[in-house]
């Protein structure tokens, strides 16, 4: 299946995509976590563990070639709705700490007054929705918007680059790793990071493959691109504004928004080159 | 079984090591009894907390993805940079071979290495997994990464340090002459890696920059001449080994060093802030105004400013203050400033994390506090520096070697051994606390005195 077929049959129930979102915040915001409800949350863990159980690889399927690929996200603020199942299917499909304050993925809702102040909010990593009673709206709202936010993946990582064992490594498709036999969890990686996209596993608690006391990040599901499949967070999305693809292959939805559309990066200005590209934003999203 | 070190005959098996150890102890004044005492119930609070902090339980620490870096990496900071300050202020003497930096030799080179493994210790239970680091930077160098070049430094300077020790103690000066070369030079490079691991974060505005390198170095000659300042205001209040020469030269010497590089500090302090205050950056104008009226104020204003440059500057330069005991005060005070001013330095590089950080918001400011197991660790290592220091000076024959005064570090060495002596002070009957009985001195092969 291409990446375009993939991205496509997301896209296919996309209702939501109606709303307004000066609408969403009229009604208060709940309605959204409402009207995703929990069949849309019972869908996502289908949709996750149908996931995992595909991820097997197909004893036939020919051997993965990271030289032929480059991937890419392509992140449409416009229709991002805040329900918060990519949260969830991330923390399910790679054994993401319960802890609501390590997330590989989140989403923050930002709301710009008239005044042009931004206010960020992004309780429990959006995972659950934004529920009225814990939005900080401003009285007179100019713009607001969800902003999924991920590891960059850049082109050109601060994280490798200090690294002191070369423990995280960006691979040839361009998907930074932690390779979890190397790191010795100093954090230098973390403090490098501009987009704040690592998180140090804690107590208690492991990596997907079993290691404690190392560092955490999104790999776009490493495990599940490689074998064709899309990302957890972008499978799950209902409104298709995770768009995943290979920029090497000009049909693939990324390749087709990234030249449809006007996209920004975030902080162009620290030369990382993200790899994740945002539609929507007007101003400097940080 | 019996070994000999430093000119004693100790005893291996258990029973004769107990005997011995409690005729030492009950032969001590009752001052230094009681200064052991408050020493190993701060290393036994530091070797609690590392218990509780060693794997898997390092949930133990106040740290967050938000605030990666928390008050062990500040004495680390602080420790490492002790270490190459020390060195630099006695390379004065024994590189250029200034005469009144000279008596400060001896000490400096055990304080620096002393300061050195606490360092690596504090570090270590910091690390997650620090055999990894270990093995992974001989195995998978990263030559890109500042944290390596830092790594690799500080262990090149460990091992010139252990040579520098060994030979003085040992008399091998020509060997010291070349360790001490090598030592001051590493004792440069290295803590300007260390400012260069927080210097090329490009996310973090208030490190990132060409200024953070020759800012610790700064710190670092800062640092280790007050060490040094503590050290030889207690040899000479003590009248330990070599105490005529610590009044005489030495005092007088590191009042100097002290004096120049504080103002060179206080400059560095204040173009530090003003650059921060032109706002023209993303985040170090934040990270600037945390400092300023935010939550580092007091830390800031009372401990940085105040304590830590104020205060001495005027104590140093007041005439009725330029005493050793003015002195021992002032470095004491710096001593205090420059640990605040690390923590500051590792704090305001965080406190504004200028993006949510694993989906974590933190408006305006990014919060941390250590825990006691954090701040039982830190407490350790200064117990374990005080400890082994004081060991040292009562075990070991710490008087000023003449060696270099023979012409080894002016190129006009003689050979090893022929002029070289122990200078060792009397112990006067008014001393608070007389030193233990003085070993006998070590000697080299050709029958010279060290």
């Amino acid at each position: 299946m291409s990446e375009t077929g993939m991205a496509g049959d997301t896209a296919q129930g996309a209702g939501p995509m109606t709303l307004s979102r000066r609408r969403i915040l009229q009604l208060g915001l709940a309605a959204v976590p409402a009207a995703c409800g929990a069949r849309l949350l019972a869908g996502a863990l289908a949709s996750t563990d149908g996931a995992a159980r595909a991820a097997e690889p197909a004893p036939d399927a020919p051997p993965y070639d990271p030289a032929a690929h480059e991937w890419s996200f392509v992140i449409d603020t416009t229709t991002c709705i805040g329900c918060g199942r990519c949260v969830e299917a991330c923390k399910l499909e790679n054994h993401v700490p319960e802890d609501d304050e390590l997330n590989r993925t989140w989403v923050e809702l930002h709301v710009v007054a008239d005044d042009g102040t931004v206010t960020v909010t992004s309780p429990e990593g959006g995972r659950f929705g934004f529920p009225a009673e814990d939005a900080a709206v401003p009285a007179s709202i100019r713009e607001a918007y969800f902003v999924p936010r991920t590891c960059m993946q850049c082109e050109n990582p601060p994280c490798t680059w200090v690294c002191p064992v070369s423990a995280t490594f960006r691979t040839e498709d361009g998907v930074v790793l932690v390779d979890e036999k190397r790191c010795i969890g100093c954090g230098y990686c973390l403090v490098a990071c501009p987009y704040g996209a690592r998180y140090m596993v804690p107590a208690g608690e492991t990596t997907p493959k079993g290691v404690a006391g190392i560092v955490d990040k999104c790999t776009f599901c490493y495990h599940r691109i490689t074998r064709g499949m899309l990302p957890a967070c972008a499978e799950v999305c209902p409104v298709n504004a995770r768009i995943f693809g290979d920029l090497n292959d000009s049909a693939s939805a990324v390749s087709v928004a990234l030249a449809e559309k006007r996209v920004r990066v975030m902080k162009p200005g620290l030369g990382t080159k993200p790899r994740v590209y945002y539609t929507g934003l007007e101003g400097e999203v940080e | 079984m019996t070994v000999h070190l430093a000119g004693r005959e100790l005893r291996t098996d258990p029973r004769a090591a107990w005997r011995a150890l409690r005729r030492e102890v009950t032969g001590m004044p009752r001052a230094l009894k009681a200064w052991l005492a408050f020493l190993l119930v701060l290393c036994l609070i530091g070797a609690v907390g590392a218990l509780l902090s060693l794997p898997p339980g390092w949930e133990v620490l106040g740290t967050s993805p938000s605030f990666e870096w928390g008050i062990l990496i500040t004495a680390y900071v602080f420790f490492a940079i002790t270490t190459s300050g020390l060195c630099l202020a006695s390379s004065l003497g024994t590189v250029f071979g200034i005469e009144m930096f000279l008596p400060l030799e001896k000490r400096h080179a055990v304080l620096a290495l002393l300061c050195l493994i606490t360092a690596f210790g504090v570090i270590a239970l910091d690390l997650h997994h620090p055999v990894r680091l270990v093995l992974g930077a001989v195995l998978s160098p990263s030559p890109f990464s500042p944290m390596w070049w830092m790594g690799v430094f500080y262990g090149i300077y460990l091992v010139f340090l252990m040579v520098e020790v060994w030979s003085i103690f040992a008399g091998h000066w020509e060997i010291h002459r070349a360790a001490c070369v090598l030592s001051s030079i590493t004792a440069v490079v290295a803590p300007t890696t260390l400012g260069a691991v927080f210097a090329v974060l490009g996310a973090r505005p208030f490190w990132h920059g060409a200024f953070t390198p020759p800012a610790m170095v700064t710190m670092a000659l800062l640092s280790g001449t007050a060490l040094l300042g503590i050290v030889f205001y207690l040899v000479v209040r003590l009248r330990l080994a070599g105490h005529e020469r610590a009044l005489t030269l030495a005092i007088p010497a590191i009042r100097l060093l002290l004096t120049i590089t504080l103002v060179v500090t206080a400059l560095v302090v204040a173009w530090q802030i003003l650059f921060g205050l032109y706002g023209i950056i993303p985040g170090l104008a934040d990270a600037t105004t945390a400092i300023l009226v935010g939550p580092l104020a007091i830390q800031f204003w009372v401990l940085r400013v105040g304590v830590g440059l104020a205060v001495p500057l005027a104590l140093l330069l007041l005439p009725r203050t330029r005493t050793p005991r003015g002195l021992f005060a002032t470095c004491c005070l710096i001593f205090v400033g420059i640990l605040a001013d690390r923590a500051i330095f590792v704090s305001a590089g965080q406190i504004v994390p200028g993006t949510a950080v694993a989906g974590v918001v933190s408006t305006p400011f990014a919060e941390y506090g250590p825990t006691l197991v954090e701040i039982g660790i830190v407490l350790g290592a200064f117990g374990f520096l005080g400890l082994a220091y004081t060991l040292v000076e009562m075990y070991l024959p710490m008087g000023e070697h003449l060696g270099h005064l023979a012409g080894v570090f002016l190129g006009t060495s003689q050979p090893a051994g022929t002029s070289a002596q122990e200078v060792t002070a009397p112990v006067p009957v008014s001393s608070p606390i007389p030193p233990a009985p003085r070993p006998a001195p070590l000697t080299d092969g050709a029958g010279g005195v060290s």
